[in-house]
């Protein structure tokens, strides 16, 4: 399959398309799933980016046009959860300074391969069990890692069960932030107090009299060229703006705070807003044992839950129904990545379409294939088409594939959905997405055509 | 069901309406009063809205202390009996149970059992899992509370705070004819806490004339026989023999502690002893033994235990043959038929007042937790069950479970018994089909082709059901 690919490649070095010049795509319909579906789309594609989309659009003569009145196009399927094409084992049961950018290998098979099952971006996240790490937000497609990479700090991964050792780890984790807290609170004051030895004291610090330590780290410098690698996709300025700040406020203040260590830098990152995690939960019950354990501590964290045949999760989707003291999943607003399955209430054989109950309830539904393999990332769509047929509304289902996962990964505002000024990643089908007979008919990744025999 | 009385708030609302002239018209005259009076009321009325009320109405009160208020009110105030009794004033933002025609029991404590708590194991505080299926079943049988480790931790649901009552309570040791070497080892631990006890009580009157006096080592003497003789925890034993309850009473009496013996089959055999020195004693009625014929004195296993053991002053609390819930095997014998084996004790001569206690306040006591369940008393734990008959009766199911003020378990509303004999007021409105409810209130906005396809099967069930449905039961 390697082969084929770099046989488009290669077909398309001769269009215009690769060379970033604009193209102009006509389709019967798009899904836009940001401003609902436009029909007899539009959509000008020029330099990896989506320029325009509208119905019945005028194209500009000598814009090559792709006509296409039978197709529908959507964007690119996200997988925000997934270890497609990684091979490491999981390891040490805590080590949040993992980085699962660091093991990706951009020749895989695997990922190539699932570009033509319409995904476009992926968040991979690191092996293991307990705390293993940090995910990352990468397209499927690049020479080398730095091409790859969208974001290489997209969630911190925390598997969470109803046992001790699980609210042992977080404890254990806080308490070594804590302790970072700590030596920051002291640096400060020790530069404090040589500054007024100094007699510099400058206005701007009375401002703030307990100056809430910000603990930012220095960026790597990994980090750095890997920004720079992005910089001409204009790199959107959440990412950046943080980082200016920081820097701002060193050279108002000249107060360098020391860098966390390995180990607990994750955490106060955390705290800081800076990082989301993801926590991993098997049953209702590690829903209320994660509340518990976090107790206070305000961080922003998104759910990936597993669901199995006899999932009980439905319990905690919502304060309401079964009268909960702590909060439900939806009620917290946050996204929960599940797989497309449908299920029964527990000891019987009543069907259950629990993802719906989960979007209903209020959460922001992320899919994930059935299964982390290339058969099910093939029949991604099918799964989740059996949700629609189940009761799920199509709106819902196509958010979970695109736009949901984005935002969980953190690139919400470059991909997920065909709008103005985002990457072009798009798939074309044939028909309407959620039915068995549609087939997909060419991918598009940040303005090149990846997979499908399209000529112009 | 659960609903706010409403012809009470009518009723509240008229009364506060007629006193609403007067109040105003003090108000009005009251302006001058200082800004700080003010706030504290304002304090005061934002701890009334924090208030949690929850009242049963109507029912049958069996206090589990030998009282009983026929059509009583129970009411809870943030999870704690406030008062039981006749005409007392239902705060309008109660949740209330009707429960006219049914009894009121204190909830259930099963002196231990296994998986009532999910897959939890040592630590409950972080293992508890609030939605067991299994939880549920242990609910719909009445329990409440249980001994869980060497502690007690209630079935609380959709919950994982508070539920664990007591952490450890139980040390068991083991006394037994067929080891002679351990019954040694156990004397000699005995005597060295004992021992250090004793010194430690001369040193600490003597230590404030002489300063100096070092403290006497610990070294050796065992932390949980300390516990024991302190009071602190409860010595428990295994034992059926003769000869070994009798051992035990005499080491009990010897040292002065109360133990707890389990199995206890054959005590009727030596009661008085039993009795004279304290123990208290878990039994299983059903359990049989054949007497050793080697044995000069009586022997073997008897129905009249348990009445014997509790005429002799022996506090006896009642556990099933198996402690898991079993869905093979020994059904009828498993932790799901608590209330029923108590009522073979009853068939062997004990009181049902005494039968209802060991499976309520004496387990409670013996898990160091009566002071919270195991009654109903006012200032204890609102947790009550409310059935449709005797509690000891094989025909009686749990209606409702109520743990800390908060209904847990509705007969009507889960999986395994609402098909059977439901509620009048419930089988009038619905056809009951178990777990047929949707949890989730469809809302038809978002998706309108669902509910449709909902419907159909829905109707369809119900339809079926109307032949082999029995007559709604009405008294309790």
């Amino acid at each position: 399959m390697l082969r084929s690919h770099s046989f488009f490649i290669g077909v398309l070095l001769a269009t215009p398309a690769l060379a970033g010049g604009p193209i102009a795509i006509r389709v019967g319909r798009a899904e836009t799933v940001a401003k609902g579906v436009v029909l007899n789309a539009v959509i000008l594609v020029e330099d990896g980016k989506i320029v325009l989309i509208g119905e019945d659009l005028p194209v500009e003569r000598g814009v090559p046009i792709l006509d296409r009145p039978s197709w529908t196009v959507m964007p690119g399927l996200v997988s925000c959860y997934t270890r497609i094409g990684q091979d490491s084992e999981g390891g040490d049961d805590f080590s949040p300074d993992v980085k699962a950018v660091d093991e990706l290998y951009p020749k895989s098979r695997d990922l190539r391969k699932v570009v033509e099952y319409g995904v476009t971006t992926l968040g991979i996240y690191p092996a293991g069990n307990g705390i293993p790490g940090i995910a990352a937000a990468v397209r499927p497609i690049g020479e080398t890692v730095e091409e790859m990479v969208l974001d290489d700090s997209a969630y911190l991964k925390i598997v969470m069960r109803s046992d001790s050792a699980s609210k042992k780890r977080l404890r254990d984790a806080f308490k070594k932030a804590d302790e970072h807290d700590e030596k920051v609170k002291k640096a400060r004051e020790k530069f404090d107090k040589d500054k007024d030895k100094k007699g510099k004291k400058e206005e701007k610090k009375e401002d703030k009299p307990e100056p809430k330590p910000e603990p930012k780290p220095e960026p790597k410098p990994e980090e750095k060229k890997v920004a720079q690698g992005e910089g001409q996709d204009a790199d959107p300025e959440s990412a950046q703006e943080p980082k200016a700040e920081a820097k701002t406020d060193k050279k108002a203040d000249g107060f360098v705070p020391p860098a966390p260590d390995d180990k607990s830098r994750a955490f106060v990152e955390m705290r800081a807003g800076k990082l989301r995690a993801l926590v991993t939960l098997a049953a209702a019950s590690d829903w209320l044992h994660w509340l518990d354990a976090i107790g206070k501590e305000k961080i922003g964290f998104d759910v990936r839950l597993v669901l199995n045949q006899d999932s009980d999760m439905y319990y905690v989707f919502d304060k309401k129904t079964y009268d909960l003291e702590a909060d439900g999943i939806g009620d917290r607003k946050i996204h929960a990545v599940v797989e497309p399955l449908l299920t029964f209430t527990p000891n019987t054989r009543r069907v259950r379409n629990l993802p719906m109950e989960l979007a209903r309830a209020g959460a922001k539904v992320c899919f994930t294939p059935r299964v982390d393999d290339l058969p099910n990332y093939k029949a991604w769509l099918a799964h989740v088409s059996e949700l629609v047929g189940a009761g799920m509304s199509r709106e819902t289902a196509l958010r979970g594939l695109t736009l949901n996962p984005a935002e969980m990964l953190g690139v919400g505002d470059r991909v997920g959905s065909i709008e103005k000024g985002k990457d072009a990643n798009l798939v074309f089908v044939d028909g309407d997405p959620f039915q068995p007979s549609t087939r997909i008919q060419a991918v598009m990744l940040d303005g090149r055509f990846v997979f499908g025999e399209v000529d112009l | 069901m659960i609903r706010l009385d409403l012809m009470r708030r009518l009723s509240f609302l008229a009364v506060v309406s007629c006193a609403a002239f007067p109040v105003l018209a003090q108000e009005g005259e009251k302006t001058d009063a200082p800004k700080g009076d003010v706030e504290e009321s304002k304090d005061e009325k934002k701890k009334d809205e924090e208030e949690r009320w929850f009242a049963i109405l109507n029912g049958d009160v069996y206090a589990g202390t030998g009282e009983v208020l026929r059509g009583a009110t129970l009411l809870s105030k943030n999870g704690k009996i406030h008062s039981i009794g006749y005409d007392l004033y239902v705060p309008p933002d109660a949740k209330t149970v009707d429960a006219k025609g049914y009894r009121l029991y204190p909830g259930l404590v099963a002196i231990s059992s296994q998986g009532l708590l999910g897959n939890a194991s040592g630590d409950f505080e972080d293992t508890i899992d609030p939605f067991s299926f299994r939880m549920v079943l242990g609910l719909g049988t009445g329990i409440t509370t249980t001994g869980a480790g060497s502690g007690a931790v209630k079935l609380k649901r959709f919950s994982v705070d508070g539920a664990v009552l007591n952490e450890k309570i139980f040390s068991t040791f083991s006394w037994s004819a067929n080891n002679p070497r351990g019954k040694g080892e156990l004397r000699e631990k005995l005597v060295a806490a004992s021992k250090f006890l004793r010194e430690h009580r001369e040193w600490q009157r003597k230590v404030k004339e002489e300063k100096d006096l070092p403290e006497p080592s610990k070294r050796g003497v065992d932390n949980n026989m300390l516990g024991v003789l302190q009071g602190e925890q409860t010595a428990k034993f295994v034992a059926n023999d003769r000869d070994d309850l009798l051992g035990i009473a005499r080491l009990a009496q010897e040292f002065g502690f109360r133990p707890v013996i389990e199995g206890c089959q054959e005590g009727w055999t030596v009661a008085d002893e039993l009795g004279r020195a304290g123990v208290r004693a878990i039994v299983t009625p059903r359990d049989r033994r054949t007497k050793d014929e080697r044995q000069a004195h009586d022997g073997g296993a008897s129905i009249e235990n348990a009445a014997i053991l509790h005429r002799a002053g022996v506090q006896v609390a009642i556990t099933p043959a198996t402690e898991g819930v079993d869905l093979g095997g020994l059904v009828g014998r498993d932790i799901l038929h608590l209330p029923i084996e108590p009522g073979f004790a009853v068939r062997g001569g004990l009181s049902e007042r005494a039968a209802l206690e060991s499976i309520t306040i004496v387990p409670a006591r013996l898990l160091g937790v009566s002071h919270r369940v195991g009654s109903l008393e006012v200032g204890k734990d609102c947790d009550v069950i409310v059935t449709d008959g005797d509690v000891l009766h094989y025909k009686t199911f749990v209606q409702w479970a109520v743990i800390d003020g908060k209904v847990v378990y509705d007969k009507e509303k889960e999986l395994f018994y609402a098909h059977i004999r439901p509620r009048p007021e419930v089988a009038a409105v619905k056809k009951i089909d178990a777990g047929e409810t949707p949890p989730v209130p469809v809302e038809p906005a978002e998706e309108g082709e669902k509910d449709e396809e909902k419907d159909g099967p829905e109707k369809k069930d119900g339809e079926k059901k109307d032949g082999d449905e029995t007559p709604p039961k009405k008294d309790g």
